[in-house]
Parts: C-alpha cells; sequence; structure tokens
C-alpha cells in the first residue's frame, strides 16, 4: 500500500483521537515531572556542574565500580560512581566520583585508601554551589529565551493562530516528555544537557515547519499525498540525526557529551510522535474545519 | 561529463573557503623533534640566542631535533640527553644550530603540534580556576589583581598561562586563570590567597610584602636562600629555609622605632634577645617567629633574614615542602597582596591522558556519525550522486567551522565540538529538504519556491543565531564554544556551503 493511502485509512478517521494521543503522552510527562517535584523539590535532579560539588575522575583500567561504589557508600550519603568505557576499545578506562557533599582533597584520599593512581591519572572539578545555582539559573534563562523567539518565529512564519499554537505545543511536548524521560532513567542533568535541550528546540521546528508548509501553504496534490511527502522528507532528517547522535553518544567518552546525545536521541524519538501524531492531527482537524 | 559545469561561482566560494581553512589549521606531518614552548630570560638558552616569539601558531614553534649529535624523537630522548650530565648541549633545531652550556637552561619542550588546532583545557589537560572576589571591586582594583596574579605566577616560574577576567549577564564578575602543567595545589596555594604578608612585633606591624616595604629578595642564589637546617623532629622531619630580604628605608625605620622601647632578655644559652620576636604572618596565620638579637634594638636595619619551617614524614618530603614554603613565601613577598581575598568557585584539573581520550573520541564519533548519515543517506536514495555530495558537503561545512574557530584562535574544547556536530546535523536535515523539494514532483517551479522557502530558512536561521548570543556570556561563557560553532556553523550553512551544494544538485540532475 502506498504511504498515502496508509496516512488517509489512519488518519481519517482517526485525528482526533490521535491529538489526545500526544497530549496524553505530554500529561503524563508533566503528571512524572510534578511527583519529581513534589517529592524532591525540583522537577529534574541535576549533576554537580548545575547544583555545586565534585566530580573525579580516575583513568585507569578495570577498576570494580560496584566495589567502590559501596565503599563509598558506607561512609557518605551523596556520592555517585559511574564507569567511563572507551567504546573503540571495549575498555573501561575509569571511574567517575561525583558527590556534593565531601571536600576534594578529603575524597581523594579516601579514595587513594581503595584504588592506587597516580596525579596523571587523576582530574577533578569543584563547582561552588553559589556559583553553579547562578550558572543553572542563567541556562534556563537561556532556554527560554530561545523558546520565545521559537514561538514568535514560528508566529512570524504561519500567521495563523491555530497552526502555530501546534507546533509551540509539539516543542513543548519534545521538551517535557525528554525531560520526564531522562528524569525516569535516573540521569541528572548537566550544563551540556541543557545545551541538548536548546538544540531540540531547533531540531523540533525543523520538521514541523516542513510539515506545516507541506499541509497549509502548497497545493499540489492531496493532503495525504503531501502529508505523506513531508513524512519522508522530516523522517529522513529525523534518522539521519537519530543515527548520526546515537553512533555518536556510543563513541564518545567524555560524560558532557554522552549526555548531549542521549538527550536529542530520545527527544527525537518524542519529536516523531509530537509532528506525525499530533502536530499533523491538529493541522488536519484544523483544514477540515475550515472547510 | 559535466565536470567543468560543477564548478559554479558557488562551489568556487566554498572551495576558496576550504583552502583559507586547509592554510589555517595547516595540517602537517612533519613533527620530528621536539616544539621548544617557552625560553627563561637569563637562562643559558637565552644567552645562546634562542627565541620564542609571542604568538606563534602551534607549528610555528623551533623544533629541536638533535642534541649532542643524538636523535631527539620524544620529550624522553629529550630530558634523558639533558640529564645526562653533558657538560655542553650542541643542539641542532630546524632552523639553526646552538652551543649552550648545560647548566640552568631554562628550555620548555613540548611535543610538536601536527596542526594548528589550539586544543583547549579540557582536550589538552591542565588546571582552570574561576575565581571571584569577595567583595565589589573598582575597575581598578580588578586590574590590579590580574596583573598582580599574572605577576605571581610568573614569579612563581608558571609558563603556558591564560589570566583573563570575565563576566556573566547577573552581573558577577570574574577573573579566569588556565594554566597547562601546573597542579591543583599550586594554583589553589598562588591566587585562591589573598597572600598578605605581614611582619609584626607585638601587635605593631613593622613591613608587608611587596615592593614599598621591601626592594630586594634573595631566591635561587645558595649564598642567600636556601635550606639551612634538617631534623627529626616528633613524628617525621623538619627543615628550615632561610632568605634575605632588603628593607626600604621607611621600613627598617619603622623596626627601630618599635624595637627602641623593647627591653633584652637573656636566653638560658646566655644569648641575648628581645623581649619580642618578629612574628610572620600570611593571610593571618603565623609562619614563624623570628628572636631580635639584642644588638639591633633601635637601628634601622635594612637586611633581614626570613626563615620558616617545612615537615614532612620523610627528611625527602620535608626538604621538598620547606623549599615549597620558600617559594611560596618569597614569592608573595615580590608581589605583595592581592587587593581581596578570593574565592575560587569552579576548578578544574583535567589529566592530559584524560583529555586526549577524550579528544580522541570525540573526533572518531564525529567521523562515524557523518558516516553513518553517509549509509541513511544512500539507503533512503540509493542514489551516490545525492549521498556523495552530501557527505563531501557536510564534511567540508565540519572542516570550515574548525578552519575557522583556529582562524579566530579559539581554543577547540568539547563544547565546540558539541556545536560543530550540531551544526553539521543541521546542514545534513536542511539538504534532505533541498533534494526532496528539488527532485520532488513538484519541482516545476522550483526557482519560485527555494524563494518561498528562503523565507522560512532565514528566519530559522536568525532564531539560532539570536539564541546562542546570550550563551556567549552565561556562566562566564564555559558554553561559549558551543555558540561559537553553532553561529559559525549555520551561518557557513546558510550562505555558502547549502547554496554549493543546491547548485551541486542542480548540475548533476540537470535542472
Amino acid at each position: 500500500m502506498k504511504l498515502d493511502a496508509f496516512l488517509e485509512r489512519v488518519y481519517e478517521k482517526n485525528y482526533k483521537k490521535l491529538i489526545f494521543a500526544s497530549l496524553g503522552m505530554l500529561v503524563v510527562a508533566l503528571i512524572i515531572l510534578g511527583i519529581n517535584y513534589y517529592s524532591t523539590g525540583s522537577f529534574i535532579e541535576k549533576d554537580v556542574s548545575l547544583k555545586g560539588g565534585i566530580s573525579v575522575t580516575i583513568e585507569k583500567e578495570n577498576l570494580d565500580e560496584i566495589e567502590i561504589s559501596d565503599y563509598l557508600n558506607q561512609k557518605y550519603s551523596d556520592i555517585n560512581v559511574r564507569t567511563l568505557t572507551d567504546l573503540s576499545t571495549r575498555k573501561n578506562i575509569g571511574l567517575i566520583i561525583e558527590s556534593s557533599g565531601i571536600a576534594e582533597e578529603e575524597l581523594k584520599s579516601v579514595l587513594r585508601e581503595k584504588i592506587q593512581f597516580d596525579e596523571g591519572q587523576y582530574s577533578a572539578e569543584e563547582y561552588s554551589s553559589a556559583f553553579s545555582e547562578s550558572f543553572f539559573r542563567q541556562l534556563i534563562k537561556v532556554l527560554i529565551f530561545t523558546f520565545v523567539l521559537m514561538a514568535i518565529v514560528v508566529a512570524v512564519t504561519f500567521r495563523d493562530f491555530i497552526p502555530s499554537l501546534a507546533v509551540i505545543l509539539a516543542a513543548i511536548t519534545d521538551l517535557l516528555v525528554t525531560l520526564a524521560v531522562i528524569s525516569l532513567a535516573g540521569i541528572k542533568l548537566s550544563s551540556g544537557g541543557i545545551i541538548a535541550f536548546l538544540l531540540v528546540i531547533g531540531y523540533s521546528i525543523d520538521t514541523d515547519i516542513l510539515l506545516t508548509t507541506k499541509l497549509l501553504k502548497r497545493k499540489v496534490g492531496t493532503m495525504y499525498e503531501r502529508f505523506a511527502q513531508s513524512i519522508t522528507t522530516g523522517l529522513t532528517m529525523t534518522i539521519t540525526t537519530v543515527v548520526a547522535v546515537l553512533v555518536a553518544f556510543i563513541f564518545s567518552t567524555a560524560p558532557v557529551l554522552k549526555q548531549i546525545f542521549l538527550i536529542i536521541f530520545i527527544a527525537l524519538i518524542v519529536d516523531i510522535i509530537s509532528t506525525y501524531i499530533g502536530n499533523a492531527s491538529i493541522l488536519i482537524w484544523h483544514i477540515k474545519n475550515k472547510k | 561529463m559535466k565536470i567543468k559545469q560543477l564548478f559554479t561561482t558557488r562551489v568556487i566560494i566554498l572551495l576558496f573557503l576550504i583552502l583559507i581553512s586547509f592554510l589555517a589549521i595547516k595540517p602537517t606531518l612533519n613533527t620530528e623533534g621536539v616544539a621548544i614552548r617557552s625560553v627563561d630570560l637569563n637562562s643559558s638558552a637565552a644567552f645562546a640566542g634562542i627565541v620564542v616569539h609571542k604568538n606563534l601558531q602551534p607549528t610555528d614553534y623551533e623544533r629541536i631535533l638533535e642534541i649532542n649529535s643524538q636523535k631527539i624523537n620524544s620529550l624522553e630522548d629529550y630530558s634523558r640527553v639533558i640529564d645526562s650530565g653533558e657538560e655542553k648541549l650542541m643542539i641542532t633545531t630546524d632552523r639553526g644550530f646552538y652551543t649552550l652550556l648545560n647548566e640552568n637552561i631554562g628550555i620548555t619542550v613540548d611535543r610538536p603540534a601536527s596542526n594548528n588546532i589550539i586544543r583547549g583545557l579540557e582536550l589538552q589537560g591542565g588546571t582552570r580556576a574561576l575565581i571571584q572576589p569577595s567583595e565589589k571591586l573598582t575597575e581598578q582594583e580588578y586590574q590590579d589583581l590580574i596583573d598582580t596574579m599574572q605577576n605571581r605566577l610568573d614569579v612563581y616560574g608558571i609558563k603556558q598561562l591564560v589570566i583573563k577576567s570575565a563576566s556573566d549577564f547577573e552581573g558577577n564578575k570574574y577573573v579566569i586563570v588556565e594554566i597547562a602543567g601546573a597542579t591543583k595545589e599550586e594554583v589553589k596555594e598562588l591566587i585562591g590567597k589573598q597572600g598578605k604578608f605581614e611582619a609584626k612585633i607585638g601587635d605593631e606591624v613593622v613591613f608587608n610584602g611587596g615592593d614599598k616595604d621591601i626592594t630586594f629578595v634573595c631566591r635561587n642564589d645558595g649564598t642567600c636562600s636556601g635550606i639551612r637546617s634538617c631534623n627529626e623532629v616528633q613524628g617525621g622531619y623538619q627543615c628550615q629555609f632561610e632568605f634575605q630580604i632588603k628593607l626600604s628605608e621607611t621600613a627598617a625605620q619603622r623596626q627601630a622605632d618599635v624595637t627602641e622601647n623593647l627591653d633584652v632578655n637573656v636566653s638560658e644559652q646566655g644569648y641575648q634577645y628581645l623581649e619580642k620576636p618578629l612574628d610572620l604572618y600570611l593571610d593571618g596565620v603565623l609562619v614563624d617567629s623570628l628572636n631580635i638579637a639584642s644588638d639591633l634594638k633601635g637601628k634601622a636595619a635594612r637586611d633581614i633574614l626570613i626563615s620558616g619551617p617545612g615537615i614532612g614524614a620523610s627528611q625527602e618530603d620535608a626538604l621538598q615542602n620547606a623549599n615549597d614554603n620558600m617559594k611560596k613565601l618569597q614569592t608573595v613577598l615580590i608581589t605583595g597582596a592581592l587587593p581581596a581575598s578570593l574565592n575560587i568557585v569552579k576548578m578544574d584539573s583535567i589529566s592530559p591522558t584524560l583529555g586526549s581520550t577524550f579528544e580522541k573520541n570525540a573526533l572518531t564519533s564525529v567521523l562515524l556519525a557523518i558516516l553513518a548519515v553517509a549509509v541513511v543517506i544512500f539507503i533512503r536514495y540509493r542514489n551516490i550522486k545525492i549521498a556523495l555530495p552530501m557527505v563531501l558537503i557536510s564534511s567540508s561545512e565540519a572542516f570550515l567551522i574548525l578552519g575557522f574557530l583556529t582562524l579566530i584562535h579559539y581554543n577547540l574544547d568539547l563544547a565546540a565540538i558539541a556545536g560543530i556536530i550540531a551544526a553539521v546535523g543541521t546542514g545534513v536535515d536542511d539538504q534532505v529538504v533541498i533534494v526532496d523539494e528539488t527532485l520532488g514532483k513538484e519541482s516545476a517551479n522550483w526557482k519560485e519556491r527555494y524563494k518561498k522557502a528562503f523565507f522560512i530558512i532565514f528566519a530559522a536561521y536568525l532564531t539560532a543565531v539570536a539564541s546562542m548570543i546570550p550563551l556567549w556570556t552565561a556562566g562566564v561563557g564555559l558554553l561559549k564554544g558551543f555558540a561559537i560553532a553553532t553561529v559559525a556553523g549555520v551561518t557557513i550553512g546558510v550562505f555558502i556551503t547549502r547554496p554549493a551544494f543546491a547548485s551541486i544538485i542542480k548540475v548533476l540532475f540537470n535542472e
């Protein structure tokens, strides 16, 4: 069956339900984030770069993450140990230890009791909490600023209330659902993660603008033919990016890059739903209403 | 074939810029020897005529190829020859020949660079501190702060450092210090503390650090500075350092006035001392108390011996500790106190090996990502005429961004690499749109629609650029690399690579 016929069969009957499916996803995300906020006082757990603390990296092969983690957790409450992996050689090349409660010197000497390492294998990042909190506030401002700019550009481009709103709604869905997913996965948001969300806004509206232009502004072919074309182009765009960030996620080592790639990956998957189920259904409804 | 037709104006502009990037990055295979990164003043290298000019590109440093007819191919080779105890060094570089004494050589060497891309701290390793004065400073005090810090690190002998001021859009002002190859502890000691030195007799301050009170500080000269004794004490060893300073006349007079009124005590061993000692304080902590000989009472003595301890578990540790303490004290005596006490609000120290692992893997992942995109594009279009130009154009985009960053001397960091990836990702997306729109069914009035689409493309471009501007200063520009790379990338995309791509597709498919 051709794509446009398939789309017609699915959407013609169900577009209203599909609007609610996409909205439902947003509502679930809001509930998850709300629960987070209610139980911890913030929507998402932040890493040391955004709340202050230390992050120590010991670059030594085959350290036992569980053993070190157990050892440190017996002594301290707020500590987080991760393994640093180099996928190109498939080796564990070190450990990352993060904490907001301990002084760096103390952690270093406690680590020395368990692990033998020299200075060249030791890296540390230290953030004061006042600085990190101000950094976080500033980045959130940047994020809001970008979002508003995006909304203005969309509104000016389409000069039509419902389609503009649909694009903005899709972007909100992408951001919040992704945030909920990473909070469920227990990932702590870093400054790099916020950069990723900036990128997500850009990637998100790309496909939505394409879809809206095709459906509303072009006149050649039936609506579903144009919808099908927009899906083919838009999915190619999304899939190239998804594959690229997935590969980059797997093969990069730096935690900050890894988080950027992971967030974009999740957001693009969410974007497929929010664009082609949510936004598309709203547009179909809007076109039918106009007639 | 229509190869000649491919060279449209747009493609020629692209090729020209690729050439400029190539010249800026200047990849070179000739990386023999070790690069001379700096030469100390008054060192034997400086006397032999070795000069390192300021603002050199990484590939432009003079390289040592041979010393005493032994080939130098690594830093290990270099230190082996230097440490071999030869009296004279005959150094052959890629530019000349020098003979110097193997004593106080004063050369800092590094691996030769294979290109001009300057790697940021995260990739090359080193220490970065973000420092905030504890009180609000005037513009002048702020400048003094930076000058004193610079001076202090220079005096201490730390090389390859960057000190710059920075502010964020909440109005906070900071100083950023970046040092390749210094430990965190040294940096913390040198600039994290105000370095307020006071010599007191009783409650009266006799003199402070800095050139107002102290006209000369002896260092690196065994006759008037050094470790004088080491003893076993409870739980380890203690060594005593000693160095001479010269006071200004006013400071010496101040001392005379204070000591005038002091009584003389006689110690058990029969030595005669003044009743109060000279107490040396550094940042409010007592470093040492020196007994003042009775014959100095009321005298404006200008030569003073400063001393202090160093302790350690072994004698070697104590010696090292005493040496470090001496060096620190000498440094603050020369440079004086900073205008305010400081808070280190962020401190990173990245080991060079971790940095190079990050770099290597980040670049590998960029290449693999482009490859993966190529596979997807090929599967979608099954046409090499589309997939190949797309991959070439995307790679050239990444290369142009790198060239741009090199030209503006921006240090490549992880944030910038993320920006490059983001820009290339956006580039591929737009190329997909161009291909689908150009070769789609509606391609009859393609030009018309490209014009219409241009409004959207341009609006999206302006949004991207505008949204990056606050990121320039947010968090004192920690993510500036991302903003610069993204803005450069989307600009190059909209004005150079994308038009070139469109024209290539047009020619290949005979529009």
